[in-house]
């Protein structure tokens, strides 16, 4: 094998011998000739055969056969949406995420990223965050929802900002601030409650890293680097982040990958967080609020790729009174469609539809009213689906369902 | 991208269905646009809205926060998503013919 790669290493030209070292380094252990063609990764693939087809089997044996340009220019290295469900059947542990992501890596550094999704990371890069928020308007924003925080706790209430030393800096996704500030709300009654010394930041607030979907590795590298610089700034001890799927994934994955070395402090998503507050009895829940029959959507980034099944799960059967698990789940979990960055191509907005029929037909067999995911892109493009397909049921983050089932001092009987 | 008819002009929209060219919105194009989103007549609250944002759009080349949008209409938070079903962004923006915001919308 080694005498074949290295024949091989020979004649490539050099920008496919940067390409193959490349996809050599992202493979790890395994290499594109540990591929038996098997094929069982296109049958893991949620939704290769639906619409627009994305085979993984085909990208591998394309690549073992060079036939490098074709795999660069093929749609399918922005339509699969990195899931990773391929991956967990393969015998070879050929990972298809990372392979997908070293060729978007060689994309990216042609300048040949689709348009709508570089311009995510070109916003986040230059403004600060990836929906060109003014500091003034974000922090108006967090006013605003002191404001309400204030109006049931009373004035000692607080969403704290640029706090030095408070022990957690939560940050957030852009879109919270823009249009759904709700769940800032209730971040900060979950907080207020569990008495959680914590802060927001006025510099370094967006959690979302779009250049873990571009392959942009030095813009990565900056996202990821002006949180890491906010927490030692402010000195807290860990950064909670928001619910959000790829953000999670970016802050734990590319700290080694992007900067060559590990975070010196703790990271975890807040429905960890909350799980450890349940579990230490740091705030208490009225399922009997919840009275809707809810499922929950595994997201990919957060599953899949970072283990964290269990905890969403304990705090869903806390919040509600009728939980009711999607098959297939936790590693089977089919991606909601939107993932690896879909849900901001517009250039295949109507794809996107067609690829998640599937994943509304498992919903629509839970019976449930509500769809709990904590990834925000999920939850955008699970209300897209409903509405498409005309299915009745709305997808919340979960910390809406525990802070509607929060027991107060202000709201216990 | 596609051309489609809207309000009884050709018009450009991307696959998620927002308007291409700013220029050529008009009154039809917000009724026809938000037939597609599944409000079926457009009142005067939605109206109020939909100005707000063409407005400061067209001043300000982006979509408003919503807070500013609340403050301005005089709408709660919950007033907006009742009117729009499909959101602020995917719903309120598109009928008003801004292009899709950026990030996880």
């Amino acid at each position: 094998m080694s005498i074949l790669r290295a024949e091989e290493a020979r004649v490539l030209i050099p920008p496919y011998q940067d390409l193959r070292e490349k996809i050599d380094r992202a493979l790890g252990g395994a290499t594109l000739q540990s591929c038996l063609a098997c094929g069982v990764c296109s049958g893991g693939c949620p939704t290769g055969d639906i619409g627009a087809p994305v085979d993984p089997r085909k990208i591998v044996r394309m690549l073992v056969w060079r036939m490098y340009d074709k795999v660069l220019a093929s749609d399918m290295i922005w339509l699969c949406t990195m899931c990773g469900r391929c991956t967990v059947y393969c015998p070879m542990g050929v990972n298809m995420g990372d392979l997908v992501r070293a060729l978007r890596t060689q994309l990216a550094e042609e300048g040949r990223v689709p348009r709508n999704l570089q311009k995510v990371v070109d916003l986040a890069i230059e403004s600060g965050n990836n929906m060109g928020i003014s500091r003034e308007d974000y922090l108006d924003t967090l006013d605003w929802m002191q404001e309400e925080l204030q109006a049931e706790f009373g004035n000692q209430a607080e969403i704290p900002v640029d706090k030095k030393g408070a022990r957690v800096l939560y940050v957030i996704n852009p879109r919270e601030a823009k249009f759904f500030p709700l769940s800032i709300l209730a971040a900060a009654r979950v907080f207020h409650v569990a008495g959680e010394s914590w802060t927001l930041s006025s510099r370094a607030w967006d959690a979302t890293n779009y250049a873990l979907f571009s392959g942009d590795d030095k813009a990565g590298g900056i996202l990821v680097q002006r949180l890491a610089d906010e927490v030692e700034r402010l000195g807290c001890q860990e950064l909670i982040m928001t619910e959000c799927g790829h953000a999670f994934r970016a802050i734990r994955w590319g700290p080694e990958q992007w900067l060559g070395h590990k975070l010196p402090f703790g990271v975890r998503s807040i429905v960890q967080l909350m799980a450890e507050y349940l579990d230490e009895g740091r705030i208490r829940l009225d399922p009997s609020r919840n009275r809707q029959p809810v499922t929950y959507h595994d997201p990919c980034n957060l599953g899949r790729k970072e283990g964290v099944f269990e905890e969403p799960r304990r705090v869903l059967q806390a919040a509600v009174t009728d939980f009711r698990e999607m098959t297939p789940n936790r590693e089977n979990n089919y991606c909601c469609g939107g993932g690896g960055g879909l849900l901001s191509l517009s250039e295949f907005g109507q794809i996107r539809m067609v690829k998640g029929k599937v994943k509304i037909e498992q919903i629509q067999r839970t019976g449930a009213k509500i769809i709990a995911t904590p990834c925000h892109n999920c939850v955008d493009q699970l209300n897209d689906l409903c509405r498409h397909y005309h299915l009745e049921v709305k997808a919340k983050n979960l910390i809406e369902l525990v802070s509607d089932a929060l027991v107060t001092d202000v709201n216990k009987e | 991208m596609a051309l489609v008819n809207l309000g009884g002009i050709e018009i450009e929209v991307d696959e998620d269905g927002f308007i291409q060219d700013p220029d050529k919105w008009n009154e039809a194009v917000a009724k026809a646009l938000a037939q597609t989103e599944g409000i079926e007549d457009l009142t005067p609250d939605h109206w109020k809205v939909i100005n707000y944002l063409r407005q400061y759009y067209l001043e300000f080349g982006i979509a408003p926060m919503i807070r500013k949008l609340c403050k301005e209409t005089g709408f709660s938070l919950k007033q907006i998503y009742d009117l729009f079903p499909s959101g602020p962004a995917k719903g309120a923006c598109k009928i008003a013919g801004l292009p899709k915001p950026t990030g996880c919308v």
